[in-house]
């Protein structure tokens, strides 16, 4: 009895995770507290989601317009806030199966970084600086 | 201004995928490398998963470190293997580079929002004349560029190493006293 009621279960598990596998990369993204059997895609989650933000948030610096380097911590600040945020509250993913909590804030970060920096730096020079029309 | 900045990033597209296609036609498409990687890939993931179990049975720890010093061996070989080719683009890109750094000489390209620490200096004012640290040179942002969409490219294209290869820390450059691990 107990071995038929686990293969069951066993069985629910695996049709489970093959309906899970259909789904689109943003629709899991979006899914709250998803259940994540590859990690290696719940890590791509995480990497393309700071791209996007990187581009944004460099857009969005370059057009207010932030100066400084404290502009720049601040982009860092919000950035891993975000993944933070993202992980801990709305996926609640158990860091430890990634490897601790820098592994999942440090995916990424510097490709994003840089998307950022070159996002900022066009958007701030064309629109912002004293000599654009030399 | 901002026509040269476009014309940066578009160069970096172009290099980026350039590079990328050589590297494909040196490396990617070759059946060592294709063998070797997912040989790789699959020990990386067995490993992994044996580790999680930990045991104290003698003849089980011999077993994972045979495997391990297997995957060495291979994660080596993949290392060598793509070597040769990162030395023909790398010849090939500096070529590249020093024609652009001409054509770029003592150009503006760009202004900077933030002043840079004094080390990044060096590169983000180099071959610009004044003291406006703010004045960004064609190389600093050409190698922001260059940062942020090779890798994506690689990354869309697939063809990024695996985290699970990667992480295990076994490639040409780990120093030993961390293979030793």
């Amino acid at each position: 009895m107990v071995i038929q009621s686990q293969k069951k279960a066993a069985a629910k598990i695996a049709a489970d995770h093959e309906g899970k596998q259909g789904q689109s990369l943003l629709s899991k993204a979006l899914t709250p507290e998803f259940d994540w059997s590859d990690k290696d895609e719940f890590l791509d989650v995480i990497y393309w989601m700071r791209q996007i933000m990187g581009l944004l948030l460099g857009l969005v610096w370059g057009l207010i317009p932030l100066k400084g380097l404290l502009a720049l911590a601040l982009f860092l600040l919000v950035n891993v806030a975000i993944v933070y945020v993202y992980y801990n509250t709305f996926q609640k993913v158990d860091e430890e199966t990634y490897g601790g909590t820098m592994e999942i804030l440090k995916e990424g970060l510097m490709t994003s970084f840089s998307s950022f920096l070159v996002a900022w730096i066009i958007l701030y020079s064309a629109l912002h600086s004293e000599s654009s029309s030399s | 201004m901002l026509s040269d900045c476009i014309l940066i990033v578009v160069i970096s597209v172009c290099t980026a995928f350039l590079g990328e296609g050589l590297t494909w036609l040196m490396v990617y498409r070759t059946d060592k490398y294709k063998k070797l990687k997912a040989e790789v890939e699959k020990q990386s993931k067995k490993l992994e998963k044996q580790r999680e179990t930990e045991t104290n049975d003698r003849v089980q720890k011999k077993k994972l470190e045979r495997q391990e010093e297997k995957l060495k061996t291979n994660s080596r070989d993949l290392s060598l293997v793509k070597m040769k080719s990162m030395f023909a683009i790398g010849f090939a890109f500096t070529a590249l580079l020093s024609m652009f750094n001409s054509i770029f000489d003592g150009r503006v390209v760009a202004n900077l929002p933030f002043t840079p620490i004094s080390f990044v200096q060096g590169i983000s004012h180099r071959n610009l004349p004044g003291e406006d640290y703010t004045h960004c040179s064609f190389i600093f942002l050409y190698i922001l560029c260059t940062m942020s969409i090779r890798q994506n490219i690689q990354k869309l294209l697939g063809l990024a190493p695996s985290r699970a290869a990667s992480k295990q820390g076994t490639g040409f450059f780990t120093p030993p006293s961390q293979l030793g691990r």
